[in-house]
């Protein structure tokens, strides 16, 4: 199971699912360069063995209720090219994460990919290279990325609502913040690391969250009074939702009790951003338990809600219509429902933005479409 | 009173004789010149060739030189230089302003023009678009002084007109010089001057080739081969192509008083006795006079000398490029796009059609700076003449895109068309007459023979060329194991070696099991002692082996050649060299090296490395031994072969598991963050 936590230890009395903060966080790393180095001792050609992160290998935990890597492993052998200088990638990158710990030092996961400038043939060839490793390298050592030291640039994903959090900033002060009345009109921004040691809630008069996928739905929201009108907490998920974001909401869940909805356009998509909200993304489920939220609920835009509330609409394009007959055979879409949804959007050959509501003017959104939703689905 | 004209004199008053120059009007298109960037092709192309037969004809390695200029607005001075036999003077005229006029026509052998149509066709089109003279400087060896003459083709009568005349010293021993200024447009590129230089040059080894552009460029193809092709024969025609009309012809101007006589002496292929059975069938007695032969008579005659069975036409009269200057043409001339390929021209036994002997070669090219994405260039050519327009008409193109080049490792949509790679595939067809699909002479028409033919001559060099694909893929496989043991391992171990604190193990048996390999390596090294080729073979297995070498020289190469250590046996008239190993350990080297005079002309392709002893699973840079080479192999090899089989056999350890990097893992993903 992936633990958590940067190394200053953070006090915390509240019941905990987390696991306890482990003083040698990198010590993983070290087991894994002594492995490979005992089978080069031993005459054997380097290798280790990884689950593999494919859709195929998608197993769904009844206890945790989420989607986590199965049981299929691959191997990453020095035999071939590919993997030699995989391996050898990952020996430069444990190096360089143990050297910044002596250092007290953290890196972006773009600065990473600039200091593999130096590694020769080692190089990352893109971003994605390098992501990608550090994924390898959680699920190897069970540790996250933060635990390296390595994290994404603030992307300032905004929650909009009645809810006051304590936030510990880079000068090490404890700030509280009411995400409603101490913010602008931006909302406050989640930092990349959303954990205790940096935010704490403090209390919220919400009733439920409402995740939204584009920035012109959240500041409709907003503009129209509907986080106070209604109780609800309001989450930029700005498209496929980062890390952080989802930390956030399965803690908001967990914390709070609040239910999550999920607010999106329309299209095969959305349907795989609710997927990662909710069952966990496939790259990260090896994280699953930590970073989705199983009760999340989707609220819309549905295939059913183009024809009911009659929305303008565009023809799937044949990516789209790729990517629904990709979501057939995806585990995470297994269920009746949403086999019935995905098969009614081929059906129907259409596809809405959320905010093509507002064909029946600015309000329409806040006053009708989402009461009745939320009734249906017995939210807020 | 005038009675009015009949039918019939109203359409004889319009009868008349066509002036050349109306003949040349209505005929520019086949004739070449229905542009001007055509025309100064045509121009180039008609002098060209005729500098390339003047020279052969007189035995002379030909140096040509075009020069072209710029002359005002649209008009060009084409001029061409050459060193051969030169003019008489009094043929001069003739041969250049005179049209259907030549020494060709009526010869049955191969030569490049045949009309007589080609370069007065060009004075031609000069005199009608600019009105200025054709300028001819000749000299031939005999006399002091050239001759300068400025012709004009009067085009009423189709007689040369001679505008000025004068001698001139010419520091050419011999030699011929056209000068012309035409209505014409330079362009590089497809069907340019150059790339018809290029071509003749790429056919033509024996001959240099300049040529000065419009801006003062100038390209040399230098020769390649100081070897004069033998001369092409001249032969009797064969019955089998024989037409009535041609009969007629040669019975009339023969000088044999008996038919019999003209029979078996003035036609290939007639013995004394086919002869007789000719006569026989055709009931004509043997001594009647050959021009008193006519009408039913002739046919008659025809028709048994295609009916008797006779020898088949000589091939005397053709002249093949042969496979090894095609091979220098090409590499001379490719010289700058470095393909990594040549492979062996093939040049086909001759083959009969009708009465003429015709014959098919090709070469094929890979690699290099060839562009990658696009169809294979096709060089065609007919008579050593490079064809370079109607592509998709001609037969060649035909027989190409007929062929499925995926077998071959070339891509080709659906297995037909046109392949794409990085490929050059070079077609000569030589014959005494070459179908051609018109007048203009710029596509080979379909024919059955030249077509079975032209195939399996494409599919043995394609073969050629799939070996040398599966190889350099093995090649690059090696590569990238190379890649591991030298780069990757060893920084591996010192990453992981300083992480943990202990010292960097010794990595032979890791890097023995990644290769798990005998790697031969044999690069041809030229220098003024000659050329050597070092040869190294390591053994990369996990264990020790025994193991034979064996290797094919170019037969012609192995006078003079020299080998270190002493071979355990060779076959000189096949080429063949072999050598038993000493055991090699895990790890171990050895080290051979073979040595040839200087100027050997070798390459690494052109030796074929063989091992027994082992798998060819195990084995990078030879293949295993063939079964044809049926050599005695002593006791020791026997067995490592067949240990090596039954190892072979049962490698699958079982530890087959996906390959984490090559499973469409995480980048399938990429809906995620």
């Amino acid at each position: 199971m992936p633990r958590s936590r940067a190394p200053a230890p953070a006090k915390t009395t509240e019941t905990d699912v987390e696991p306890e903060v482990r003083a040698d966080a990198l010590q993983p790393t070290l087991d894994l360069a002594g492995e490979i180095w005992s089978q080069l001792d031993h005459g054997e050609v380097p290798h280790m063995r990884l689950p593999l992160r494919t859709k195929q290998n998608l197993e769904f935990r009844m206890r945790e209720g989420v989607w986590k890597l199965g049981r299929q492993m691959g191997t990453r052998s020095a035999r071939k090219l590919d993997g030699a200088l995989m391996l050898l990638r990952t020996f430069y990158l444990v190096d360089f994460i143990n050297e910044m710990s002596r250092d007290r030092k953290t890196s972006t996961l773009r600065e990473l990919y600039y200091i593999s400038e130096a590694w020769q043939e080692a190089k990352f060839h893109s971003e994605d290279e390098s992501n990608l490793l550090i994924e390898d390298l959680e699920v190897m050592c069970e540790r996250l990325r933060e635990d390296f030291r390595l994290h994404p640039e603030e992307n300032g994903a905004s929650v909009i609502g009645d809810l006051t959090i304590q936030e510990r900033n880079r000068k090490g002060v404890v700030k509280t913040i009411n995400c409603r009345d101490d913010v602008g009109d931006g909302g406050y921004s989640l930092p990349f690391n959303v954990e205790k040691e940096k935010i704490q809630f403090v209390k919220t008069s919400a009733k439920f969250v409402i995740a939204i996928e584009c920035g012109g739905m959240v500041d409709r929201l907003a503009e129209n009074g509907f986080d106070e009108q209604h109780d609800a907490i309001l989450v930029h998920l700005k498209g496929q939702p980062a890390r952080s974001t989802r930390r956030f909401l399965r803690r908001v869940t967990d914390e709070l009790k609040l239910p999550v909805v999920v607010f999106t356009d329309g299209d095969p998509w959305s349907f795989r951003i609710y997927a990662s909200v909710a069952y966990g993304a496939i790259k990260t489920a090896h994280l699953s338990n930590y970073l989705a939220t199983p009760s999340a609920e989707f609220l819309g835009v549905t295939a059913s809600d183009i024809e009911n509330y009659d929305l303008p609409s565009d023809h799937l394009s044949e990516q789209d219509v790729r990517a629904l007959q990709a979501e057939l055979t995806d585990p995470r879409f297994g269920t009746a429902e949403w086999r019935a949804e995905i098969e009614l959007m081929l059906k129907n050959g259409k596809k809405a933005e959320q905010q093509s509501l507002a064909k029946y003017g600015l309000n329409y959104v806040t006053e009708h479409y989402l009461p009745e939703k939320l009734a249906e689905m017995g939210v807020g | 009173m005038v009675p009015p004209p009949t039918i019939a004199q109203q359409l004889a008053a319009k009868q008349r004789e066509i002036s050349v120059a109306e003949f040349f009007e209505r005929n520019r298109q086949i004739l070449g010149f229905d542009n001007p960037q055509r025309s100064l092709l045509t121009t180039v192309k008609e002098a060209a060739d005729n500098s390339l037969d003047g020279c052969e004809e007189a035995g002379i390695l030909p140096e040509v030189l075009v020069q072209i200029s710029k002359e005002g607005e649209d008009r060009l001075r084409v001029a061409v230089e050459d060193n051969g036999p030169g003019i008489l003077r009094r043929e001069i005229p003739n041969v250049f302003a005179r049209l259907l006029y030549g020494s060709r026509f009526h010869s049955n052998r191969q030569a490049r023009g045949q009309q007589g149509i080609g370069i007065s066709a060009a004075v031609l089109y000069a005199n009608l678009t600019t009105a200025r003279p054709a300028k001819i400087v000749s000299k031939v060896e005999e006399e002091e002084a050239a001759h300068v003459l400025e012709l004009f083709l009067d085009t009423q009568k189709n007689q040369p007109r001679v505008a000025s005349e004068d001698v001139m010293l010419w520091d050419r021993p011999h030699g011929t010089r056209i000068e012309l200024v035409l209505r014409a447009r330079y362009v590089r590129g497809r069907q340019s001057p150059y790339e018809y230089l290029r071509g003749t040059a790429i056919v033509n080894p024996h001959a240099r080739i300049v040529l000065v552009e419009p801006d003062g460029t100038r390209v040399t193809f230098e020769r390649a081969t100081t070897d004069l092709p033998p001369p092409a024969k001249e032969t009797l025609p064969h019955p089998y192509g024989l037409e009535l009309g041609e009969l007629g012809y040669f019975l009339k101007g023969t000088k044999r008083p008996t038919l019999l006589e003209f029979l078996s002496k003035d036609l290939q292929g007639v013995s004394a006795r086919a002869a007789r059975d000719v006569l026989a069938q055709s009931e004509l007695p043997p001594g009647r006079t050959p021009a008193s032969v006519q009408g039913e008579d002739q046919e008659r005659l025809l028709r048994a000398l295609h009916a008797v069975s006779l020898l088949s036409p000589s091939a005397d009269c053709l002249s093949p490029i042969g496979a090894l200057l095609i091979k220098r043409g090409l590499r001379n001339v490719l010289g700058e796009v470095r393909p990594d390929f040549f492979a062996p021209p093939v040049s086909r036994a001759p083959k009969v059609r009708g009465g003429f002997p015709f014959m098919v070669e090709v070469g094929v090219v890979y690699g290099g700076g060839l562009p990658a994405d696009q169809p294979v260039q096709i060089l065609r050519f007919a008579n050593r003449v490079p064809l370079l327009f109607q592509q998709g008409a001609c037969a060649i193109t035909n027989a190409i895109s007929s062929l499925d080049w995926r077998r071959y490792g070339l891509e080709q949509k659906g297995g037909s068309g046109i392949p794409s790679g990085p490929a050059l595939i070079l077609v000569h067809v030589a014959s005494t007459k070459i179908p051609f699909t018109s007048e203009a002479k710029e596509a080979i028409a379909e024919d059955p023979e030249i077509d079975r033919e032209l195939t399996l001559a494409l599919q043995v060099a394609a073969r050629h060329l799939r070996t040398h694909l599966s190889r350099r893929t093995r090649r690059d496989l090696a590569g990238a194991k190379f890649e591991i043991i030298l780069k990757i391992l060893p920084k591996l171990a010192e990453k992981t070696s300083h992480l943990v604190g202990k010292p960097v193990p010794d990595l032979t048996p890791v890097v023995t099991r990644i290769m798990d390999v005998v790697h031969l390596e044999a690069t041809p090294v030229a220098d003024p002692q000659g050329v050597r080729v070092p040869v190294h073979v390591v053994n990369y297995t996990p264990r020790a082996r025994v193991l034979e070498l064996f290797v094919e020289v170019p037969p012609e190469a192995m006078p003079g050649a020299a080998f270190d250590p002493a071979p355990d046996g060779t076959d000189p008239a096949l080429g063949r060299v072999w050598w038993t190993l000493p055991k090699l350990p895990p790890s171990g080297r050895t080290q051979l090296e073979l040595r040839f005079p200087p100027q050997t002309d070798l390459e690494a392709s052109d030796l074929d490395w063989y091992v027994a002893g082992i798998d060819e699973a195990h084995l990078l840079g030879a293949d295993p031994l063939p079964g044809d080479w049926d050599v005695r192999l002593p006791r020791t090899i026997v067995e490592a072969a067949e240990a090596a089989a039954a190892e072979s056999g049962g490698t699958g350890t079982g530890e087959e598991e996906v390959d984490y990097d090559a499973a469409e893992s995480s980048a399938s993903a990429s809906e995620d963050d």
